[in-house]
């Protein structure tokens, strides 16, 4: 995300990663023993999930396992690192090697070459009325339960731009435009994680309660789950085509969250505190806070769109093949760092109406999103 | 609106900074993986 960007979602910018790095930036060494970690686990979950379902294959768990996608040992181990390292006192030293947006976005790039470009182009049409119409409903109306309920204007622009867009990048260029303290940008941040975590395992599920199929599933978990590396666990879940909707749609949302930055910041300027600067917004703002590894994932389907086209399918394929397994790779280290990153402490410090406000627009979220994907994706099909 | 940067805290703009660059970098080292696999450079026994 970015800078101002944009993106999507966790990492970096996790709860605490801001406070790092406000002044001291934490050493290189912590940095790279936090990646160690990382790649230690990921190469345990990646060996699990080739693993298991061969070794139980036959046996009374043989059938779970074999329905276990590789995001849950990613995200199970993640956790479970936590705990472990947070016991010996090492977690908060390594979390700067937790880069989850790195990972997650190198990832989305290399899925980029698995999607057919006529795919991309036909599905962004219905996923940008998405994306408008449920950034625009659930940005006011988090923003009004907000204000019904007290809670500062910052705080309330924080919290809809992350619950709307694409959670914690939404949050990072929200706080630059609205100047929120650092305090309100971790909290947000740990709210959007802590409610992105369970929604990676009940949305498939969910999906599967209601029959909905691969495109409709992929609109709607990608349409609701807030952050882009969860998106992306839930989207696998759910299927590979799904998995491919889900990208586009919340991709679609990460390359509007400049317009939204931008019209914080002339409002917050204006409204809010009545500053006397008067400006338009700039086109190089809006540059700014595109996420640009938006370029890279469309850069990348078009690559491999041309590729395939060059030296036919069959040909093609043994090296698509190992780009997936690079994605499933990059991948899995970003859900590893998700559940390094996972804390609960600072939602005990802020109180219950922050937490209603994000609960509640949450719901709505997910009824306006639902309604939307069926709306916009029924019969739709990623298959070229 | 501005045009100027409005972030007072220097953490917001750090973590900002920080997103930007990891947005780049994240662009150039996935459209590089992809360009030496589909040129041979990175053969399927690598990747685990």
């Amino acid at each position: 995300m970015s800078s101002a960007p944009d993106t999507g979602d966790i990492g970096s910018e996790t709860a605490e990663a801001p406070a790092q790095d406000a002044g001291t930036s934490p050493s290189a060494g912590r940095a790279v023993g936090g990646v160690v970690a990382v790649l230690v686990l990921g190469g345990l979950a990646r060996y699990l999930e080739q693993t298991v379902p061969d070794a139980t294959d036959g046996t009374a768990f043989g059938e779970i396992a074999a329905a276990i996608e590789y995001p849950v040992y990613a995200i199970v181990l993640g956790l479970l690192g936590n705990v472990v390292l947070t016991q010996l006192g090492l977690r908060d030293r390594l979390a700067a090697g937790f880069r989850t947006e790195f990972f997650i976005k190198t990832g989305l790039v290399l899925l980029g070459a698995s999607i057919n470009f006529a795919v991309i182009v036909s599905a962004t049409g219905p996923a940008i009325v998405q994306a408008v119409v449920l950034i625009t409903v659930v940005f006011a109306f988090t923003w009004w339960l907000g204000g019904r309920l007290g809670l500062d204007d910052k705080l309330r622009a924080l919290l809809a731009s992350a619950v709307s867009i694409c959670g914690v990048s939404a949050a990072i260029a929200a706080a630059g435009a609205v100047q929120a303290r650092k305090e309100q940008l971790a909290y947000t941040a740990s709210m959007v994680i802590i409610f992105a975590l369970p929604s990676i395992f009940l949305l498939p599920a969910a999906v599967d309660a209601l029959g909905l199929d691969q495109a409709v599933g992929g609109a709607w978990v990608g349409g609701n789950i807030d952050t882009t590396a969860a998106v992306t666990a839930a989207g696998a879940i759910v299927g590979e085509e799904a998995l491919q909707i889900a990208t586009i749609v919340k991709t679609t949302q990460n390359a509007l969250l400049g317009v939204v930055a931008v019209a914080l910041t002339a409002y917050f300027t204006l409204r809010v505190e009545r500053r006397a600067v008067s400006a338009r917004p700039k086109a190089r703002e809006l540059w700014e806070r595109f996420p640009k590894f938006v370029l890279g994932f469309l850069a990348a389907s078009i690559i491999a769109t041309i590729y395939i086209g060059a030296v036919g399918s069959a040909d093609a394929r043994p090296y698509i093949t190992i780009v997936n397994d690079l994605r499933t790779l990059f991948l899995i280290l970003a859900f590893v760092s998700i559940g390094l990153e996972f804390r609960v402490a600072p939602l005990r410090e802020a109180g219950w109406r922050p937490v209603g406000v994000f609960a509640s627009a949450t719901v709505v979220n997910l009824a306006v999103g639902l309604g939307l994907a069926v709306l916009l994706f029924s019969g739709f099909s990623a298959a070229t | 609106m501005s045009t100027a940067e409005p972030h007072d805290d220097p953490t917001v703009g750090g973590a900002r900074r920080t997103a930007l660059n990891e947005d780049w970098a994240a662009t150039i080292v996935g459209l590089l993986l992809l360009a030496l696999v589909l040129t041979g450079l990175v053969p399927g026994w690598l990747v685990p």
